[in-house]
């Protein structure tokens, strides 16, 4: 075989790995797909149903009484919590990637935008550790009720504050997972706009602020946008970290932003164990049909930020 | 002629008003960039807080036995769990370098042909996976399916799945910033396309594809919700087997041990997470430290 | 001197792959391997028993808590070899995999605790009733009339109960749901009983992961309410968690300890079928406290031969009375060894693990 050959084969164990996962799953899910239909995701329970019952038959599967799939509060679980992180990550990342790029020295620059990356590092079950060991003593203790003194006017910041696992607590810990990803693409992209740029908005008589917010930013909307999508769609996949602070709700939509929640990936960690035991096999296949439904939106979410982020230099920077 | 007192007063009042727009669009800028310094500083904070709880209270929890002994329940040392961590390291990066740099040499030689923007285009795909996913693939394929039950075989592969699309990329990236032109002098001179690019470009771009190898290197030690189902968990060192006999792992020891309400348990908990962010941390130096190297 | 030359790379795989197989010659396959899963309340005392036992026999036994599901599924799929389970095999796991057997090792009871400032001293009276109210999410508050009625002259608060329950695969949700169903039958028609149920919606209601989190989530939730295996007193103890006083079929309001459990133990004993799959919960008697079980075993008859025998000895060891049921190991855990009659019936069922000696195959 030539040496291009025995590359493309080797190399094609990249798409066989993806087909090889969705196909599977696909397949696997099958009968829990027919079974569940459309109303699996607008339905609100997740019931195995009766464990010590007989199962009986329906639609020619046998399933146990009472079980129903329906993943309507994972959907908004994962949804709200990738919100939130949002809202926290972007002006967070922003914000950071324009002082780095902009006002930092050379010196302190590098140190600082490596301090940043670090946190991008760092493995999602330590910052689940940190969270549930010291962030949510703190959040739950000090700052949701004095939040929601100041702010329990606001419809969904009222009392009352749990404590400390939940939506927002989630919410937080996804934004850190992912600003470093906002903050070093946007940190590229800024510096390596050219001087000309700099050099004619300060002859308009511009403040170096004014440049980077009425010029330079808006000038790479493209850049920003894909780079949210990016962090996004890390957020929707975030396991671990999710799982130990968001409070693990079944059935249940959160009411306020202190409510416990579920993910869908966190809920596949914390679930499987349990639909193991169902001997018609439904909910293992039910599960996976949680997990099709993760790829799916995922390849998505993915699709969408490479399209917006093509052709721009930025993307070869694009290791993570 | 002097100016009237009528255009004096309105130049002066015009160069008034001047003077507070300036001023109000300092003040203005100065709040905007103490707000971004307020971002960063957020940021740091952060990272400080977080490294800090891991290394104050895993030091505290440091000692000679943890590298000697087995886990014993909720106490003990951690050497199994470093070993496994090791062992199932070593795996995974033996699947995935011959895979993954293949993948991106064919990418950044071949970059016009179908089948490489397949691969790129999938390899994208991949990196958004869920590593959960991934995991839960693993455990029903090869852990129930080929009745390899909890297994290195069955965890390294699904780590190699998991870290090949940034070995891939890291390869595809370094390859194509190796200019043309050598590979142009190179086959002039008759060498065939396996020694251009293996022998010729992967000199140059060998550092860059090393920090692909590296990332690989930090997933397959960081990664916990794929190695609960398919490495299982074990209180005792390798046997050895790669198939049919589960493993330990540090990350293991943080999820599970940090909730059980023993202090031994908190300290074996914290002193894995030490270890793994340390070892994590290093690697993400290494990287910076051959990046910036190759640059010079 | 560059740090990173064109041999480092090779260099480095062949210190790594030498290192992996020095680690894998130097490893011991000679010791039989044993992977216990499950049941979190059961893991407190597996890991008393594992170094005790491992001193004097050569065997390697790794413990997890993972949940009584896990233990079951676990144990009939072969990833481990001993599945602990609070909870029994159900008819229909019986009859898809007759060679799993539930062996009772020792008794264990559940309490429930609760997260009151300034009450966790006084033992608060619960009924079912009452505790499947709270879990339906109809009675929400502490200071409701049917709780006052039970606890007359107790300053209870108005604030709104938080129910935590488990969101893995349990035993103990097992027990506590069968008490429930038992005593309340509006429960039993509604959610019944298992390892998993479809929880009522209660709004701020809270999901833990094993015992250890019902324990952290009772903890750091003031008016909470959770169901905790009692090998976990020793953390509810120092915590000062209040433990509730529950009703049993007498009417009585009992705590769990030494002679509750026996009372109900005694009572059921003589009814116990010859697979053992069996439950205590809500037993007749004065003293007896509603919610008790087994602690079983759960292992595959058709182990191969050499685990067999080392899953034999040590369940054998297990239920000794100067072995693993002897009262040092017990006390630790607040368990209740087996009744004559039910070591008996346990030492039957493990005598058909594994390969069976008969006349044609001695």
């Amino acid at each position: 075989m030539t040496f291009r050959q025995t590359m493309a084969v080797l190399g094609g164990s990249v798409p066989a790995s993806v087909a090889a996962v969705v196909v599977f799953l696909l397949l696997y899910a099958w009968p829990a797909i027919r079974l569940n239909g459309f109303g699996f995701l607008v339905r609100n329970t997740w019931n195995l149903g009766s464990l010590y019952a007989e199962p009986v038959r329906h639609s020619g599967v046998l399933i146990l009484p009472g079980a129903q799939y329906g993943i309507l509060f994972l959907i908004v679980g994962t949804l709200l919590s990738t919100a939130i992180a949002m809202a926290l990550a972007v002006p967070v990342g922003v914000g950071a990637a324009a002082f780095l790029a902009e006002i930092l020295p050379p010196g302190p620059r590098l140190w600082l935008s490596f301090l940043v990356e670090m946190l991008a590092a760092i493995p999602s079950v330590v910052f689940g550790l940190w969270g549930y060991a010291v962030l949510i003593p703190f959040l739950g203790q000090y700052v949701f009720p004095v939040m929601s003194r100041l702010l329990g006017w606001i419809p969904w910041l009222g009392e009352p504050t749990g404590s400390g696992y939940g939506l927002l607590t989630a919410g937080l810990v996804l934004s850190l997972m992912i600003v470093p990803l906002i903050a070093s693409i946007l940190r590229d992209a800024i510096a390596a706009q050219p001087m000309e740029v700099r050099e004619a908005a300060a002859a308009l008589g511009a403040t170096r602020f004014e440049t980077i917010w009425t010029v330079i930013l808006p000038g790479l909307r493209p850049v920003l946008i894909g780079a949210c999508i990016l962090a996004m769609g890390r957020a929707l996949g975030e396991t671990m970290a999710v799982l130990m602070v968001s409070g693990n709700a079944l059935n249940v939509l959160p009411v306020s932003i202190y409510a416990p929640v579920s993910t869908m990936a966190a809920f596949i960690v914390s679930q499987l164990d349990s639909a193991l035991q169902d001997p018609t096999g439904l909910a293992v296949r039910a599960l996976a049909e949680v997990a099709l439904a993760l790829c799916l939106i995922a390849i998505i979410v993915n699709t969408a930020a490479r399209a917006l982020l093509a052709g721009s230099a930025v993307t070869a920077r694009l290791r993570r | 002629m002097a100016p009237s007192s009528l255009d004096e007063r309105a130049r002066e009042a015009g160069e008034i008003q001047r003077r507070r727009l300036i001023r109000r669009r300092r003040i203005v800028s100065g709040i905007g960039w103490a707000l971004c310094g307020t971002a960063l500083a957020l940021l740091c904070i952060s990272i400080v807080w977080i490294i800090g709880l891991v290394v104050v209270r895993g030091v505290a929890a440091l000692r000679p036995s943890l590298f000697t002994t087995v886990t014993q329940g909720t106490g003990g040392g951690l050497l199994n769990a470093i070993e496994g961590t090791a062992v199932m390291a070593v795996g995974t990066l033996l699947l995935v370098v011959p895979f993954g740099l293949s993948a991106g040499i064919y990418v950044a030689e071949f970059p016009s042909s179908r089948w490489a923007k397949v691969i790129r285009f999938l390899a994208d795909v991949l990196v958004g996976l869920p590593s959960i996913v991934l995991g839960y693939f693993g455990y029903v394929t090869m852990v129930e399916g080929l009745g390899w039950q909890f297994s290195v075989a069955a965890a390294s592969i699904t780590l190699a799945i998991i870290s090949l699309p940034y070995v891939s990329r890291a390869t595809e990236v370094a390859l194509a910033e190796v200019p043309q032109e050598l590979r142009e002098a190179a086959y002039a001179m008759g060498a065939g396309t396996g020694t251009v690019t293996l022998r010729i470009c992967m000199r140059l771009a060998l550092p860059a594809v090393i920090t692909g190898v590296l990332l690989a290197l930090s997933v397959s030690v960081g990664e916990t919700a794929p190695l609960l189902y398919t490495a299982g968990w074990s209180n005792y060192a390798w046997d050895g087997r790669l198939t049919g006999s589960p493993i330990g792992y540090l990350t293991y020891v943080i999820w599970a041990f940090i909730n059980e309400p023993f202090a031994s348990a908190h300290a074996l908990a914290y002193a894995a997470a030490f270890l793994v962010t340390t070892f994590v941390l290093l690697i993400s130096v290494a990287s910076r430290l051959i990046l910036i190297r190759r640059r010079r | 001197m560059p740090l990173i030359t064109n041999k480092s790379p090779v260099l480095a795989a062949a210190a790594a792959v030498g290192l992996v197989t020095a680690l894998a010659a130097g490893a011991r396959a000679t010791e039989t391997r044993i992977l216990e899963t499950g049941s979190s309340l059961l893991y407190p005392l597996f890991n008393i028993w594992v170094p005790v036992y491992a001193k004097s026999h050569p065997v390697q036994i790794t413990t997890q808590s993972t949940g009584s599901g896990t233990g079951i599924s676990e144990a009939i799929s072969g990833l481990a070899q001993i599945g602990a389970s609070d909870a029994y095999l159900s008819p229909a796991i019986h009859q898809q995999h007759p060679n799993m057997l539930n062996i009772p090792l020792a008794i264990s009871s559940q309490m429930v605790n609760y997260n009151l400032p300034g009450l966790n001293g006084e033992h608060l009276k619960l009924s079912g009733p009452v505790l499947a109210g709270i879990y339906e999410g109809k009675i929400s508050h502490w200071d409701d009339p049917q709780i006052a009625k039970l606890n007359p002259g107790v300053k209870l608060p108005h604030q709104a109960i938080i129910p935590v329950h488990r969101t893995d695969g349990s035993g103990d949700t097992f027990i506590l749901t069968q008490f429930l169903s038992d005593s309340t039958p509006e429960w039993a028609a509604t959610h019944g009983y298992g390892t998993t149920i479809s929880w009522p919606a209660v709004s701020g209601e809270i999901g833990a992961v094993g015992n250890q989190g019902m324990v952290s989530a009772v903890q750091q939730n003031p008016y909470s309410i959770a169901y905790i295996g009692i090998s976990y007193k020793g953390a509810t103890d120092q915590d000062k968690l209040g433990e509730a006083e529950l009703q049993n079929k007498a009417g009585n309001f009992v705590l769990p300890d030494n002679q509750t459990v026996q009372a109900a133990a005694a009572a059921a004993a003589g009814q116990t079928p010859k697979d053992e799959s069996m439950s205590l919960i809500f037993q007749p008697g004065a003293h007896s406290y509603p919610i008790i079980n087994y602690e079983y075993a759960i292992v595959n008859t058709a182990l191969p031969a050499q685990t067999a025998t080392a899953v034999r000895d040590f369940l054998g060891w297990t239920i000794q009375s100067k072995g693993g049921n002897a009262p040092e190991f017990m006390k630790k855990v607040d368990f209740v060894p087996l009744p004559a009659a039910i070591r008996r019936l346990s030492e039957d069922q493990i005598k058909a693990i594994g390969p069976q000696r008969s006349a044609s195959n001695p």
